[in-house]
């Protein structure tokens, strides 16, 4: 297998709503890459979860380009770390030696709730099955509403040095504590934010890496899918299967461990989600994910994580391996985290149906 | 419209159950997940336990609802009280879709 290296990213800042269409936020960041630059590009891939025919390809001819290959990865949250595996293992194979993967999303995509899951009933709001899960680890290891919003207090503050993040105003924790319930235990600041907003890399073979500079590579991919509907993915309520296989085969392709990572972009579109993270990527046991909150080693979240940038659900896992990969290269100015050389990406879709682990390294 | 959904509508609780291994398949599908076989829609026991369970505030869903598991099929319904408990017998006595949502309504046995 050939190697696979990032050697550019870019990320449009994430607001509330634009009047923009999927195209034109889809295109912006990927300009930011090609404009200037002597590269061919081989493949388009566009993740979003919105319903545009053809719209992979639309965008590669509203970029000028004529790839081999075009098309559109749908997977719901996890589509951007989806689209990035698919990349990888065609330049690894040798189909093509270069990817443009784009991640777009509109703040009111179809893609914000699972309609076809029935097993949800009448309470089909993320947030729904979100509550679920921070009830059951609250009654199982005593994890508390306080640890919960000290993720939000970190991600936010993050956010804050960041001018992509959708949010720019650090929280405090009697903030987040005082904040409205939305479905117990879960608060209005515990939840992430759907918004508008894209993010692009550009992948490509370890022979034309060497025309960049500080190429990042990828080291280990893990993908693990359990189940579309809720009903299924609820076998066990306090931790994610999906997302702790899918670390167990990434740590293994890299050659790594979790005390060996850096810097962590982890999928944290509720508080509770991140604090499983913890556990599920083995940074911390399981059931102290909660504390672990309060007193974290590892720089996790430095862009401002889901909490902090917002969730345009086919740009996150995009924007997610950008900013591991501008820390890799050093290239993340004021949020810079000194001498990180082994970087991961944790994402999830539905629930935690499915889960994807990126490892990268300088 | 399909099968489930137009059950639902009048009030009935059905879930495919395969022709050949009998296994039920949830969330419903024509096929049969164990051994790939057709499925028809059968009558299904609407006793589970209650897994977990906590309260919506979220406009036009809110309530107590919680996560019940009847014999493998687990499905989140809402119940009318908040007197619950983890790992208590509850019963579906009303399903139906409203605004194009399926609904489930469960409430504690005795
Ligand atoms: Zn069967």
């Amino acid at each position: 297998m050939r190697r696979v290296a990032i050697a550019a990213s870019a990320t449009s800042r994430f607001e509330k709503t634009t009047d923009k269409s999927i195209f034109e936020l889809a295109c912006e960041p990927c300009i930011d890459i090609i404009k200037n630059k002597e590269i061919g590009i081989d493949a388009v891939l566009l993740s979003t979860c919105s319903t545009e025919q053809y719209s992979s390809t639309i965008v590669a001819e509203m970029l000028g380009l004529r790839p081999k290959i075009s098309h559109r990865i749908d997977n719901l949250c996890n589509s951007g770390t989806n689209a990035v595996a698919s990349a990888y293992s065609m330049i690894a194979a040798g189909l093509c030696d270069s990817a443009l993967v784009v991640g777009a999303e509109k703040s009111d995509s179809t893609g914000n709730r699972l309609v076809w899951d029935v097993t949800r009933g009448a309470f089909n709001f993320p947030v729904h099955w979100a509550s679920m899960f921070a009830k059951a680890h609250m009654s199982k290891y005593g994890t508390t509403g306080k640890q919960m919003a000290a993720v939000s207090v970190k991600n936010r503050k993050n956010a804050a040095r960041n001018k992509n993040a959708l949010f720019q105003k650090p929280v405090s924790v009697e903030e987040v504590m005082s904040s409205k319930i939305i479905a117990d235990p879960i608060k209005l600041l515990d939840c992430s934010r759907a918004c508008d907003g894209s993010s692009a890399l550009l992948l490509v073979s370890e022979q034309l890496a060497r025309k960049f500079e500080n190429p990042v590579w990828i080291k280990g991919i893990g993908q693990q899918t359990n189940s579309a509907s809720f009903g299924k993915a609820a076998e066990n309520l306090s931790s994610l299967d999906t997302a702790s296989r899918a670390a167990k085969d990434a740590y293994l392709m890299a050659k790594t461990k979790p005390s060996e990572i850096d810097v962590a972009e982890v999928h944290d579109a509720f508080t509770i989600l991140e604090i499983m993270a913890y556990e599920d990527l083995g940074f911390a046991r399981k059931g102290k994910g909660g504390q672990y909150a309060e007193s974290n080693k590892i720089a996790i979240n430095p862009r401002g994580g889901i909490l902090g940038c917002g969730h345009p659900i086919g740009a996150t896992g995009v924007a997610q391996i950008s900013e591991i990969a501008m820390q890799l290269s050093g290239k993340a100015s004021e949020r810079q985290v000194k001498g990180c050389k082994t970087g991961l990406v944790h994402n999830l879709a539905a629930a935690g149906s499915s889960a994807t682990v990126v490892i990268l390294g300088a | 419209m399909d099968e489930f959904a137009e059950n639902l509508r009048k009030e009935k609780f059905q879930v495919p159950v395969c022709t050949v291994c009998k296994a039920k398949s949830w969330p419903p599908s024509p096929f049969c997940q164990k051994c790939l076989s057709r499925t028809v829609f059968r009558k299904v026991k609407t006793e589970g336990i209650l897994q977990e369970f906590a309260t919506s505030f979220v406009r036009d869903h809110e309530g107590v609802f919680g996560i019940v598991d009847m014999d493998g099929i687990k499905i989140i319904g809402s119940f009318a009280t908040d007197r619950l408990q983890k790992g208590m017998l509850v019963k579906m006595t009303k399903c139906g879709i409203k605004s194009g949502t399926p609904f489930y309504i469960f409430e504690p046995l005795r």
